[in-house]
């Protein structure tokens, strides 16, 4: 490990990509930041936004949104609030990349029973993903900006998330995209987008190039197609909307146990479905000396979401032993 | 024009390539296709572009052809900025 130090303000390492940091010790990234009465500002037009949009597209032949649903807290939240704050018909689709804590998988029935929302669970074939994490466990595969948000492996398994749910809702005719990033994952200027074919199919290209070299024509299923890069019409806006509401960890973990939902006792910290991401976290943080979460974890600092020390607390512990002995056992990798 | 190259240059640097060789993007080499900068970046790039040259970037201008690279990223500021 090297003589790296934390932001005096948040908590990016001195080993994070970019940084730099002034007489103080605080980061470029903390002078930048415009203060709360900007975010505020933002996410009040974000909202007001999306409610336009929803009056403009909403349809009866199928359902208003699609949800990447991981059974995780903020996604378990995010369902909620497109239920019970927009009144809209929701589809849940859960990628299951067979590391998903029972206990996760349990919660996604009780909450789309509770909440009236159907469910749709696509597991791809073990083999497939296991040899994608495998290799993601031991060469990099992205550009250096990805590392920044994710390690190697989530960023895998987040490609092909996205990708399937933005093919169902390019098949299914469904209008908005909604994901459960968090404030710290997703700034409130993302919030509400139009999902671009061409801006995508750039960006599906950096992505899949990779899985196909590994797992061949195995991944295109999870995907969107070349043909439906061509519909330009029926692609969905994106729509984050924890990013433009008041987002408190404690209050939404008490709102989202209202639907049966428990935070699992065999994920990390910083995971509340996967059973891989310790492993996933630790290989990162050797291979690079910083957190994965870490931008995340520290952009909620710095917006107040959270304070410094609940921060530290989540990026500065090492991962679980066995949580990562027995992701490393099914991977067969050491 | 050149200034604005610059600028740019210095700013994919700095914040997507960060201790790459100089000679690692040239001016028309794709973002995109590179895998330099991904959907996320794109807003990073849209919230430095309306700071530092005072542009307002629409939904709809969210396209390769505006921002896709270093050469496209300075045609689309000229035509904003003129």
């Amino acid at each position: 490990m090297s003589d790296r130090f934390l932001c005096q303000q948040c908590i990016l390492p001195s080993t994070f990509p970019g940084i730099s940091f002034n007489e103080k010790g605080v980061c470029n990234h903390c002078q930048r930041y415009k203060g709360e009465d900007a975010t505020v500002a933002l996410q009040e037009k974000y909202e007001q936004k999306f409610l336009k949009l929803l009056e403009e597209r909403k349809t009866k032949s199928s359902y208003d949104v699609i949800v990447a649903y991981s059974g995780g807290k903020d996604s378990t939240y995010t369902l909620d609030v497109f239920v019970n704050r927009y009144q809209l018909r929701v589809l849940a689709l859960t990628f299951d990349n067979t590391f998903i804590s029972p206990k996760a998988l349990v919660n996604i029935g009780k909450v789309c029973g509770s909440l009236g929302v159907d469910s749709l669970i696509i597991k791809p074939a073990p083999q497939v993903l296991r040899k994608i994490f495998r290799t993601a466990a031991t060469q990099e595969l992205y550009s250096a900006k990805t590392l920044e948000r994710a390690s190697t492996i989530c960023t895998s398994c987040i490609g092909m998330v996205k990708g399937i749910v933005l093919r169902t809702a390019l098949e299914k005719h469904i209008p908005f995209v909604g994901f459960g990033w968090s404030p710290g994952q997703a700034p409130v200027q993302s919030s509400v987008m139009r999902t671009n074919p061409a801006l995508m199919q750039g960006t599906q290209k950096a992505i899949l190039k990779p899985l196909l070299e590994i797992a061949g024509d195995a991944v295109l299923p999870y995907f969107v197609t070349e043909e439906q890069f061509t519909q330009k019409e029926l692609f969905p806006w994106n729509i984050h909307p924890l990013a433009f509401l008041h987002y408190d960890e404690q209050d939404i973990t008490e709102r989202i146990s209202q639907f049966g939902w428990e935070r699992p006792n065999d994920t990390d910290p910083n995971s509340s479905n996967c059973t891989l991401n310790a492993f996933a976290n630790q290989v990162h943080r050797k291979r690079y000396d910083f957190h994965p979460y870490v931008w995340e974890i520290a952009n909620m600092v710095r917006t107040g979401v959270l304070s410094r020390e609940e921060g530290i607390e989540k990026i500065e512990p090492p991962e679980d032993i066995k949580m990562v002995a027995y992701s490393q056992k099914e991977l067969g990798v050491d | 024009m050149a200034d604005n190259t610059t600028k740019i240059r210095t700013f994919i640097f700095d914040n997507f390539l960060f201790d790459a060789e100089e000679d690692a993007l040239e001016n028309d080499t794709s973002f995109l296709e590179q895998g330099i900068i991904d959907s996320t970046g794109v807003l990073e790039l849209v919230d430095w572009l309306e700071e530092e040259f005072a542009i307002s970037v629409a939904d709809e201008e969210l396209v390769p052809e505006n921002l896709d690279s270093v050469n496209l990223l300075s045609a689309y500021i000229t035509r904003k900025t003129s």
